[in-house]
């Protein structure tokens, strides 16, 4: 058949209008009934997406770790390959447990459509899980030879790659996320975006941090704990950016809904205040109790989760709002320009 | 196409005055002004389609007893009973003064966000511009029902698949106008091809208008409210009377894909800024030079 071009023009100022007598939106729904359908997703969509966060930005540390000093960061090396190949491993298992039919798991590499950060995100991780495996034979194989040689070599080269993918297997779910219709993911994609990222090398530093200190390399620890404080610190920017546009674009009604309140418990108190109380304090009594750092560290990744999975239910919560997604999509929250991000197969 | 494939007349054309042919645009125009609300779309719909009955409890709110679109219904009734504020306070007796009802269906939107979303290619649009889940594909990843605008894609825990109005796929490969719109008595359904359907949804705005009823409007045509967002237009539009909401719709519904490039852009970007801090915390000569 003949490709048929649909053309999306500028539209008028706010958009398409209703007849002049309709007024404004004032709150009508069909019952209170839901107006949109919530994802199934459960935790094992939320621990995948923490975990892979976590996994990718850690072989990004990891990647620059070996390029800056290989020798002082093996240990770091060391623990992000095993995590990252092993975390890669658990993650897919997740995916496929999540699927409805997951025998037929195969079929998300059945075609690529950048429209689907899910299809483009499958290749994304898959390219992270085979190049994480390989970087992390060359922790396997030790010894002289030349098959030894060639292959840490070509795990040092896979360390580069795996730093790459991580990123993009770190922030993908935020697009993921975004892009639906379920009013809160929907309402701040770029927040989303940066959320997803800074928590992700957040929680990765914490974690390579705790294994640092567990392995006596404190200084390495030190280092690694502030870039968590960094990170959650500008992690903390973004959950608040994000609050503030759900507010902006009339989602109040699901931030003050029962997960709303847990999302920002977790997410700004155990992963954004508690952590950097703690650096702050490890820092200002002179390193004198580890044990604020381990507080720090151990709270960043809880908190990593929560934002996850809290996000998670309170898109849940918000789909079965009408109210909150008819507020949202009202002409006022189109985006200015349609034309500028133009995704998808020539049509 | 080749017209020598089909030298008799196919039942939509008595039905409905439609000739079937792949490569054109077909869907439904549904004027909710002639709606009798006697649902015999869903029942049409289901029998054809043979989707099993669902829950057979009362909701209580009204005579919709359906409740929405899902995996095994794809076709809903909405019954609107709306009590004014009393004009005169002989009315003021809470019998609702309006009744609005309309058969909801899945929109066959022109960039359909379901279609975009699907990882598998389970979805596809078909050559008639319809959009519609291969069975013998779909893993029931569910990606396709959070990204639908309208709640209109659901996932059966029967057989773990993706379902929704296929706009009688196999009907109109053979040549027979949809379910839901041959049984319509009023023809409050109307099956067609896009452009005439439009030109015949506009008469009928500006007939009512003519009449007096001056809130109509259409609902999913290009650049009318539900069409909005990158959607492009809505291949099954309706004729509405009051606000999109009051019938279950949005206003002002988005494509979601539009907003990959901003989360995965800014995301990738401090992901990068992190990594430049991360060259500069992370160098130095041993035991961090006293920093």
């Amino acid at each position: 058949m003949k490709a048929v071009t649909v053309r999306t023009r500028s539209p008028a100022a706010g958009g398409p209008s209703l007849p002049a007598r309709h007024g404004r939106y004032r709150g009508e729904t069909y019952y209170d009934r839901p107006a949109l359908k919530a994802a199934h997703w459960d935790w094992t969509v939320s621990s995948y997406i923490f975990l892979t966060g976590l996994a990718g930005a850690a072989q990004a540390i990891a990647a620059i770790g070996q390029a800056l000093d290989r020798d002082r960061y093996r240990g770091v090396l060391r623990n992000a390959r095993f995590l990252s190949s092993i975390g890669s491993a658990v993650g897919a298992g997740l995916l496929i447990a999540d699927l409805k039919t997951p025998k037929r798991f195969y079929n998300m590499l059945r075609i690529l459509r950048p429209t689907s950060p899910m299809s483009f995100g499958s290749y994304i991780f898959g390219a992270f899980g085979g190049l994480s495996w390989l970087s992390a034979l060359g922790e396997l194989r030790s010894g002289r030879g030349r098959l030894a040689r060639l292959v840490r070599r070509s795990a040092d080269v896979a360390q580069v790659g795996a730093g790459l993918t991580g990123a993009g297997a770190s922030t993908y779910t935020a697009a993921l996320m975004a892009s639906t219709s379920t009013p809160f993911w929907a309402a701040a994609p770029r927040w989303l975006g940066l959320q997803f990222a800074t928590s992700a090398v957040a929680s990765a530093a914490a974690t390579l941090s705790l294994a640092e200190r567990w392995g006596g390399r404190t200084d390495n620890s030190r280092r690694l704990d502030r870039l968590a404080a960094l990170a959650t610190a500008a992690h903390l920017v973004a959950s608040l950016g994000a609050r503030r546009q759900r507010h902006d674009k009339g989602l109040d009604e699901v931030s003050e809904s029962p997960q709303g309140r847990r999302l920002e418990l977790g997410d700004l108190v155990i992963g954004g205040a508690v952590p950097l109380a703690a650096y702050a304090l490890h820092r200002l009594t002179r390193e004198r109790a580890p044990a604020l750092s381990v507080v720090g560290s151990l709270a960043v990744i809880a908190g990593g989760f929560l934002l996850r999975h809290g996000t998670m239910n309170a898109g849940h919560a918000s789909a079965r709002k009408p109210r909150a997604y008819f507020r949202f999509a009202q002409p006022e929250n189109l985006p200015r320009d349609r034309s500028v991000i133009r995704l998808g197969p020539p049509r | 196409m080749d017209q020598q494939l089909t030298p008799y007349t196919t039942e939509a054309e008595r039905t409905a005055g439609v000739r079937i042919e792949p490569g054109k645009r077909y869907g439904f125009f549904t004027d909710t002004t002639v709606c009798i609300g006697c649902k015999a779309c869903e029942v049409a719909c289901k029998e054809w389609n043979q989707l099993p009955a669902e829950d057979m409890s009362l909701t209580g709110m009204s005579y919709d007893n359906t409740g929405a679109l899902s995996a095994t219904t794809w076709r809903h009734v909405a019954f609107i009973e709306q009590v004014r504020p009393a004009q005169d306070h002989e009315r003021d007796d809470g019998v609702p003064d309006r009744w609005l009802m309309m058969s909801d269906v899945c929109k066959h939107c022109a960039n359909a966000p379901c279609l975009d979303a699907c990882p598998t290619g389970a979805i596809f649009r078909t050559e008639f511009d319809t959009v519609v889940v291969q069975q013998d594909i779909c893993n029931g990843c569910g990606y396709c029902v959070p990204a639908c605008p309208f709640g209109v894609v659901a996932i059966d825990d029967c057989d773990g698949k993706a379902h929704k109005c296929t706009l009688c796929y196999d009907r109109l490969k053979g040549g027979l106008e949809p379910a839901c719109a041959k049984v319509c008595p009023t023809d409050s359904i109307r099956f067609g091809e896009l452009s005439e359907l439009d030109a015949v949804a506009r008469e009928r705005v500006e007939e009512l208008k003519a009449q007096g009823v001056e809130e109509a409007y259409l609902y999913g045509t290009p650049d009318a409210p539900g069409a909005t967002g990158g959607l492009g237009r809505l291949n099954a539009f309706f004729l509405l009377v009051d606000r999109p909401e009051v019938y279950n719709l949005p206003s002002a519904p988005t494509r979601p894909s539009q907003r990959i490039g901003a989360a995965l852009g800014a995301g990738l970007v401090a992901f990068a800024g992190l990594a430049a801090a991360a060259v500069t915390l992370l160098a130095g000569t041993r035991n961090g030079g006293g920093r």
